[in-house]
């Protein structure tokens, strides 16, 4: 985690990543309802929630997998919201879109090509961004695989032949490759065992002290959040019931939603019967 | 010395009657180098929760699904596997049957795969109780809409199909269809992991009001420490087949003895900790490829001396806590670290 | 982590990875690919070389199957029909599944009004039956054996394209279709690159059953006397040949051609099942 100086510093920064007004429906629910943040160069916001809170479909709003009904989202002051198919076409906008937003998705075998290796992807990825420096690709996919922690032996092997937290290291590069300036990261860890949740997180972490590139994290764990974040907001039923900075809203919840989910939290003396009270009352 | 498996239940009861009873359970799968399991000890008593905690890869599942005898092709056993004094291991299959329906019910981590979404709750719920002739229908029928509400759903559910309720109430349903056979033992696998956080509450807390009621003795199998040592009595951590460790909750989770137990507490991120890195534990768990001798931990460990590699650790008590067992050499050196004290050598 | 179970009912308890009648089946496809390829050298006589004054003779030295009411060897013709035989067949499956796999990819790919248009279309298809259009399009073009292949293909590339349709519409929804759009990948790339591979071995496998049935179908068109000219050696052929020999009481010339007509469809259905076992395997 960066220091408060430096902290201060960036916010006062222009944010690379500005969303206003979201909204998106389906049918008659409303997925993402009046959804506002900004997101500081080389900060890391979290936005916490349960399922049907909003915040995947926020997220892909962002990344450009869905459309937003109406709103705008920044990144580095262009609008990337293409909704009533004002979205540009053509190649050079689409490399320009992946330049910006990258994501790394929750299941890692799945967000894998089962048929290509590791070094495959990595190629892929930098003849679409890179082309014409072939020799230049070979060095390149050898850092990447070093700043996520794989070796050239993984270079070789197909996505079946690795354990989840190697894949998900693979994802990670592969995101990386195309250099942006906002990673999504779409309970990236979710799927993980415990230990090796701990290595990716750290990893994250060491990433975004290294390239000052910035994080959105989707997650419902508020020990990853808590973790890995400076900021945070809260979704529930698609809108924000808290925002603020991480530590401050899980020592100090404002909101009852919030609250509740603290509480949630199993830790000895729990009382899990006050918790289903509270929730039924809220 | 050893002292054998632990045997307790909550201090207050009175003679112990294990539910569950597993000794020296080892599980052999085709074309592995080593066991899956390999000699796991492990007992449940009436109406007590017992967790079993472990990563992928531990043999929590396979240990929770050998209860019920329900294990992969080609796999072979050894050791005893008791519920009620019953072998399990060794039953013929209309006994098998029985005990199936009626003595040990399991639930199952993802409610969705494991209902037939094309058949209502209601012939769920009764299916197995009227195919094995047991109940009249009529009685099945009531049976499951006086359980249903057990679990606080509305008797309306019994006509519903699986997907119009959402997780948490699916979940629910299979808790019923566990009771349904009105069991002594519950094994849950999981079954938290694929619900939200404030659902997951719920479902705990009715899983500690149906144990109340109706009697039952649950194994609680799960990857989240923090969740084992809050609803639990007592907690079995494994690792790579093996029990590393095992005692009662809070101490545990507390006082932890087995340099594992340790990284795993110390690598979860959690409320209360210090924000910033976590203490990963670096490597990873042995295949099931690669022959152990010694322990399987000790690659990971902090402690590891030679005696670790060569010698496989027994299950012992631990030093001032007798309801306790670490198979760890070097637990001592653990447990005085912790506490603060510096290690000479 | 849900995946589609592709187990396919058959001949499951006999199959294993290395069994006997999948390893029979494949030497026996092999030993009639090499028969036919290799028919003009090793065919005892000229299988048109007619010799009226011994029709319908028994196996003897000189003809180990014996001959047909013209005098030919059948033996020979056997081993030269396997020609066309294989080779029709062949040219209906490689039609229908280049076709067919195109059709399907564009129509589950794209969606939309593509989709419906290229979907009732081939249902149109579907509803004709295949040997029916087959022969319409041979009594507007008269013999030969490009009319009816061509005929056929038709009729099959429903089924391959409805095959592949389902498969991607399966595809496109898995979460790497996805990281690779995000990634700055333009939709035909992904579909051609990343799509069409993972699919290609199930269509793949269903093709060569495929080949069974078009055998099967074109047989059946030569026997009706409609498809090859009648002097070529053809397995179909034979048997609308062999109609008087069965008459006359010497049926050898008939049968042997449809145990050869049998005994080659099963051994390309047993060989295609088990590779779309395989592959079901592997894919889970």
């Amino acid at each position: 985690m960066s220091d408060p100086a430096v902290q201060d510093a960036l916010s006062a920064a222009e944010p690379v990543l500005e969303v206003t007004g979201l909204h998106r429906a389906f049918g008659s629910v409303r997925a993402v309802d009046d959804v506002s943040f900004t997101l500081a160069r080389g900060g890391s916001l979290g936005i916490v929630g349960e399922s049907g809170s909003g915040k995947t479909t926020t997220a892909r709003i962002v990344v450009g997998l869905e459309r937003a009904d109406s709103g705008r989202v920044l990144v580095c002051g262009r609008d990337r919201a293409g909704h009533g198919g004002r979205a540009g076409h053509g190649r050079a906008e689409r490399l320009r879109r992946a330049r910006e937003v990258q994501m790394v998705f929750q299941d890692p075998f799945l967000s894998l090509d089962p048929r290509t290796t590791v070094g495959g992807v990595l190629r892929e990825t930098l003849r679409l961004h890179f082309p014409g420096d072939r020799a230049g690709h070979e060095r390149r996919t050898g850092e990447l695989l070093d700043q996520v922690g794989l070796g050239s032996r993984e270079a070789g092997a197909l996505p079946r032949q690795l354990s989840g937290g190697q894949r998900q290291r693979v994802a990670i590069a592969r995101a990386l490759a195309v250099e942006p300036t906002v990673l999504v990261l779409d309970e990236a860890v979710a799927a993980l065992d415990v230990s090796v949740q701990a290595q990716i997180l750290n990893l994250l972490a060491d990433i975004r002290e290294q390239t000052g590139i910035g994080y959105l994290f989707i997650t419902h764990d508020l020990g990853v959040v808590r973790c890995v974040t400076d900021d945070v907001i809260v979704m529930r039923n698609g809108r924000i019931v808290e925002a603020g900075p991480t530590v401050g809203v899980l020592a100090d919840p404002q909101h009852p939603y919030t609250r509740l989910l603290l509480d949630s939290v199993p830790r000895p003396g729990w009382d899990p019967r006050q918790i289903a009270e509270a929730r039924r009352a809220l | 010395m050893n002292e054998g498996p632990m045997r307790e239940g909550p201090m207050s009861e009175g003679p112990m009657n294990p539910v569950l009873d597993i000794r020296g359970l080892r599980l052999h799968l085709p074309k592995t180098a080593r066991p899956v399991l390999d000699g796991v000890d492990l007992t449940v008593a009436e109406r007590e929760t017992v967790a079993l905690v472990g990563e992928s890869g531990s043999g929590k599942t396979l240990t929770s699904r050998s209860v019920l005898r329900l294990l992969p092709p080609g796999a072979t056993t050894e050791g005893v596997v008791d519920v009620q004094g019953e072998s399990v291991l060794t039953m013929d299959p209309a006994r098998l049957r029985r005990l199936r329906t009626h003595t040990a019910a399991m639930v199952f981590q993802d409610p969705r795969a494991a209902i037939n979404p094309l058949r209502r709750i209601g012939d769920f719920l009764t299916e197995s109780l009227r195919l094995n002739a047991d109940l009249p229908a009529a009685d099945a029928d009531r049976r499951a809409g006086e359980l249903l509400e057990a679990v606080g759903l509305s008797g309306r559910a019994l006509r519903q199909y699986p997907g119009q309720l959402s997780g948490g109430m699916l979940q629910r349903v299979m808790i019923a269809a566990a009771l349904m056979g009105d069991p002594v033992l519950i094994l849950a696998d999981e079954p938290t992991t694929a619900l939200d956080v404030t659902t997951q509450a719920e479902v705990v807390a009715l899983l500690g009001d149906l144990r109340e009621r109706f009697g039952t003795g649950l194994l609680f199998v799960t990857h989240d420490l923090g969740l084992a040592a809050a609803i639990s009595d007592r907690v079995y951590v494994m690792y790579a087949g093996r029990i590393a460790e095992t005692g009662p909750a809070e101490a545990l989770f507390n006082r932890p003895r087995h340099p594992y137990t340790a990284a795993l507490l110390a690598s979860t991120p959690r409320l209360d900790a210090p924000p910033g890195r976590l203490a990963a534990i670096d490597g990873r768990p042995p295949s099931l490829q690669e022959e152990l001798t010694g322990c399987p931990f000790a690659p990971r460990c902090a402690f590891a001396t030679q005696v670790c590699t060569e010698e496989m650790p027994p299950p012992l008590p631990v030093r001032g806590e007798p309801n306790r067992l670490v198979a760890c050499h070097h637990s001592d050196r653990l447990a005085d670290q912790l506490a603060g004290r510096t290690v000479h050598e | 982590m849900t995946t589609a179970l592709l187990h396919r009912p058959g001949l499951a308890r006999i199959r294993t990875s290395r069994s006997w009648l999948y390893l029979l089946c494949l030497g026996f496809v092999g030993v009639i690919v090499l028969v036919a390829l290799l028919a003009p050298w090793l065919s005892p006589h000229d299988p048109n070389a007619v010799d009226l004054g011994n029709a319908l003779a028994g196996p003897s030295g000189s003809h180990p199957l014996g001959v047909d009411g013209s005098g030919r060897d059948t033996l020979s013709r056997l081993m030269t029909g396997a020609r066309t035989s294989l080779l029709g067949p062949l040219g209906v499956v490689v039609f229908s599944t280049v076709a067919g796999v195109a059709v399907g990819l564009a129509a589950g790919w794209r969606g939309g009004w593509l989709d419906s248009v290229l979907s009732r279309s081939t249902e149109l298809v579907f509803a004709f039956p295949g040997l029916l259009l087959a022969i319409l399009i041979v009594s507007i073009y008269g013999e030969g054996l490009f009319a009816p292949v061509v005929a056929l293909g038709f009729a099959y590339l429903p089924y391959v394209s409805r095959l592949t349709r389902s498969l991607v519409l399966a595809e496109r929804e898995r979460p790497y279709i996805e990281a690779y759009r995000v990634q700055g990948h333009s939709a035909l790339q992904i579909c051609l690159r990343h799509v069409l591979p993972n699919i290609a071995p199930v269509v793949l496998a269903q093709s060569t059953i495929n080949f069974g049935y078009a055998l099967i179908d074109l047989a059946g068109l030569s026997f009706l006397g409609l498809g090859v000219p009648a002097l070529t050696p053809d397995w179909g052929r034979m048997v609308f040949d062999g109609e008087t020999a069965i008459q006359s009481g010497y049926p050898l010339s008939a049968i042997l051609p449809c145990v050869a007509i049998v005994l080659t469809v099963v051994a390309f259905n047993v060989v295609g099942e088990h590779w779309a076992d395989q592959v079901a395997r592997r894919d889970r």
